[in-house]
């Protein structure tokens, strides 16, 4: 059955982008994040703030940056005073689903420069950014039991294991992979070169998640922008065209959920597919940025995009398949677990990768061969929704 | 069954919650510029985009219009401007009167497009007028600590003679 009901008319491209440094603390204002990042994308685009029509905004949690109203409150770091402007809010997903919001709003028609902006200040939120997660549970059903993010993210990667027989050293090979690949990447704020063991050997924080299985808390922005097809054509030799879109929420009961399986993912995934016009993701994705804050995530996730087999995908990992080198390098950034986790931030880093990737623009992290598709995966909400992005270069 | 609804609400049972965080806040670059200046020198610094004509007070890093990088576009300004309107608070967030009554003023900061928001010291209400000129009073150079609090207030600028701010 089809996901969609017809292909949008207009096509849409990505002519520039722009990061900030990840950090543990920065002075900088989320302003000022948000501004180094999206004038880096205007000047990566060759145009200026006055060329553009209307701005995305995607920031997760107001309580993180402790700004109630933060996307009202950003707007003039993302360059959108006196513009039409959007904040795109779906919880971790807001990075990937910034650049759906943006591609909505130039497929539609309406625009034809729309900049898109994500940003996370993290660190304001004491003790612990864990902390605002606290209120994220249902207030009479489940908050009496205590539960945070951790515990829940412990009791998922416990089910994934316990349903395919996966040992811990599997997915602790995530973030070896990860923190090595950010070795390369000039924003990374927890790059490193260590070994299974090291991973092992750092604290458990709730068994079976040790400490170095978790991305950091980050202070970040990122940009894109993003043209029509006659005005990419006129400003860019190289425009990277978003070729599918795709997100899915699953239910709000996190108790009523394939623990084992992201659905709501694999829901996503072929609706973006079916806009790309993919049918084998196996064949016709060259280099995936799937969502990565916690270790067992990234797997769990190449296995909802169809990159793997359910279950399958520590297997591929340990024989090497998703190195940068490997026959479908995932995270080549380096990901959330090695550049950093400012939320919303690290969604759209992730489309920023691809960008460079498939421009053949990365530097010391470029894949080898001539990649001309990529698909970017953020993941959020409740722990419920999958946002997918298809890029490509024609 | 038939669906029952309450109609005495202090019949519904409650429970309590609380959103446990707290927040450790930086000034930013431009603003810890600013508050910087404000402890050491009793000044206003501030950023000009030249191309748009706009002087920020709180100073910015970058122009809000154009995006231009104001990072090196610093200039001072002397703490004192114009109140540019104001309103007399006669209960506190709680209810509880004010005895007395305080004003309050958004002073237009010369030489700038922005202002700030402050108490009107030494004058009573009804003196209180649109546009009368004030200077800030700042806490004594030792006691600053860089922060919002340096800033007293606003009062009545004096004629003769001309007390600097110090």
């Amino acid at each position: 059955m089809s996901l969609i009901k017809r292909k949008p008319q207009r096509r849409v491209a990505v002519i520039g982008a722009g990061l900030s440094l990840f950090m543990r603390r920065a002075l900088d204002t989320g302003k000022e994040l948000a501004y180094y990042a999206a004038s880096q994308a205007l000047q990566t685009a060759g145009i200026r703030l006055k060329d553009i029509q209307a701005v995305v905004m995607a920031t997760a949690p107001d309580a993180f940056d402790g700004v109630h109203m933060k996307g009202e409150w950003l707007l003039d770091g993302a360059g959108g005073v006196g513009k039409p402007y959007l904040r795109a809010y779906v919880g971790g997903g807001s990075g990937v689903f910034s650049i759906i919001s943006g591609w909505m709003m130039v497929a539609s028609g309406l625009f034809d420069l729309v900049l898109v902006v994500a940003e996370e200040k993290m660190s304001s939120c004491q003790p612990h950014p864990q902390g605002a997660f606290l209120t994220i549970f249902d207030h009479t059903i489940e908050r009496p039991l205590g539960p945070n993010l951790l515990w829940i993210f412990s009791l998922e990667q416990q089910r994934y294991m316990a349903a395919y027989g996966i040992r811990n050293e599997d997915i602790a090979l995530v973030s070896v992979k990860n923190k090595h690949n950010a070795l390369a990447h000039p924003a990374a704020q927890v790059a490193a070169h260590l070994t299974v063991k090291d991973i092992l050997d750092s604290d458990v924080v709730a068994w079976p998640v040790h400490r170095l299985m978790v991305s950091p808390i980050s202070d970040g922005a990122a940009a894109v922008v993003l043209a029509s097809e006659q005005v990419a054509r006129r400003l860019s030799d190289r425009p990277i065209w978003i070729q599918g879109v795709g997100w899915c929420l699953d239910t709000s009961y996190w108790g009523n959920r394939d623990l084992a399986y992201p659905r709501y993912v694999e829901k996503a995934a072929w609706m973006a597919y079916e806009m790309a016009g993919v049918t084998e993701p196996r064949k016709q994705i060259h280099v995936a940025e799937p969502y990565d804050p916690f270790a067992y995530k990234e797997l769990h996730h190449l296995e909802g995009l169809q990159l793997a087999d359910r279950g399958q995908a520590p297997e591929d990992l340990a024989r090497g398949r998703f190195d940068r080198t490997g026959e479908l390098p995932s995270c080549p950034s380096g990901g959330l677990m090695g550049v950093g986790n400012p939320i919303a931030a690290a969604g759209l880093m992730k489309i920023c990768e691809l960008f460079w990737q498939l421009r053949r623009e990365a530097g010391a992290r470029q894949v080898p061969g001539n990649p001309e598709r990529g698909v970017a995966q953020a993941w959020g909400d409740l722990m419920q929704i999958g946002t997918v992005a298809v890029l490509g270069v024609r | 069954m038939t669906r029952k609804s309450i109609t005495n609400v202090s019949q519904a049972r409650v429970w309590r919650g609380t959103m446990p965080v707290q927040y450790l806040y930086t000034a930013g670059v431009a603003g810890e510029r600013f508050f910087q200046t404000l402890r050491r020198k009793g000044v206003f610094a501030v950023t000009t985009c030249a191309e748009c004509q706009v002087t920020y007070l709180p100073p910015r890093l970058y122009c809000e219009r154009c995006f231009a990088d104001l990072s090196g576009a610093w200039a001072e300004v002397a703490p004192s401007g114009r109140v540019h309107t104001y309103t007399v608070v006669h209960e506190d967030q709680d209810g509880r009167p004010l005895d007395p009554p305080q004003v309050v003023a958004f002073v237009r900061i010369d030489g700038t497009s922005g202002g700030l928001i402050g108490r009107l010291l030494h004058l009573r209400p009804q003196d209180v007028q649109v546009e009368m000129p004030v200077d800030a009073v700042l806490a004594p150079p030792r006691r600053r600590r860089g922060g919002m609090d340096d800033i007293t207030g606003f009062a009545p600028r004096r004629v003769l003679p001309r007390r600097r701010t110090p």
